[in-house]
């Protein structure tokens, strides 16, 4: 997956979007997207009912509970235009698969669109975190899968100075926050959204 | 394996952003690359 991250660019100009699918959960696809060094396109959660949607693709390997290495390319007119395995031991080769996009893209005659550009988060955001806290924990994962190297995040639980602006910001002193536009936002999963939105748009 | 020339299967997952994420998004705007693996902390 890093190898497919660093060759975004390539994708993109393609007019390809490309997804991950795995039986993973979510909440295990953003650690594991953290630990690879932040994987900002999407990975997607076969969860439930699990590997219903590899199966529908015919991909999913029933006696071992997992999905094949396979990959599926498919045109922006919804048709299958390849699909092959390297099997679940095997490795892709993503230059090949880069190739394969812009060959297809070249010549599949399908409407297509540029992808939507990232609006970025602003100058002035923050993220407010907590030490010991698993919201502010997966908002920080979220940072770091998206790649907002720029933005700032403190500490409201060891710097005091930090606390202070959290409550001018906020009028509260809840954490995680993330202060964008001025506005603050204090659910996790909406801080988490709102990267995502901000930074690795897809529509 | 689902053959070549066939319509895509459509599908609404969530990604590791909580988002809903539906083939039919992409549909006259984007190609679509999907990459299934085996489980997280594999290669890839």
């Amino acid at each position: 997956m890093p190898g497919v991250e660093a060759l975004l660019p390539r994708f993109r100009a393609a007019h390809t979007q490309v997804l991950g699918v795995s039986i993973d959960s979510i909440h295990c696809h953003a650690s594991w997207a953290r630990d690879l060094g932040g994987i900002s396109f999407p990975l997607l959660a076969d969860f439930q009912p699990k590997g219903a949607v590899a199966q529908s693709y015919g991909v999913y390997l029933a006696a071992a509970g997992i999905t094949d290495r396979a990959t599926v390319l498919i045109d922006s007119g919804g048709s299958v235009r390849h699909a092959s395995s390297v099997t679940p031991a095997g490795q892709r080769d993503i230059e090949e698969l880069a190739a394969l996009c812009e060959q297809m893209d070249r010549e599949a005659g399908t409407p297509t669109q540029p992808a939507p550009e990232p609006r970025g988060l602003g100058s002035d955001a923050v993220l407010y975190v907590r030490s010991h806290c698993g919201f502010s924990r997966r908002a920080r994962v979220a940072v770091d899968n998206v790649h907002a190297r720029g933005l700032a995040v403190r500490s409201a639980s060891d710097d005091p100075q930090a606390l202070d602006a959290l409550r001018a910001a906020s009028g509260t002193e809840t954490a995680p926050c993330l202060v964008i536009d001025g506005e603050p936002l204090s659910e996790s999963d909406m801080i988490v959204r709102t990267l995502a939105e901000r930074l690795a748009p897809i529509r | 394996m689902i053959s070549e020339g066939t319509p895509a299967p459509v599908f609404t997952l969530k990604d590791q952003f909580g988002r809903e994420i539906s083939l039919s998004d992409f549909r006259n705007r984007q190609h679509v690359l999907l990459l299934f693996y085996p489980l997280d902390w594999t290669p890839t």
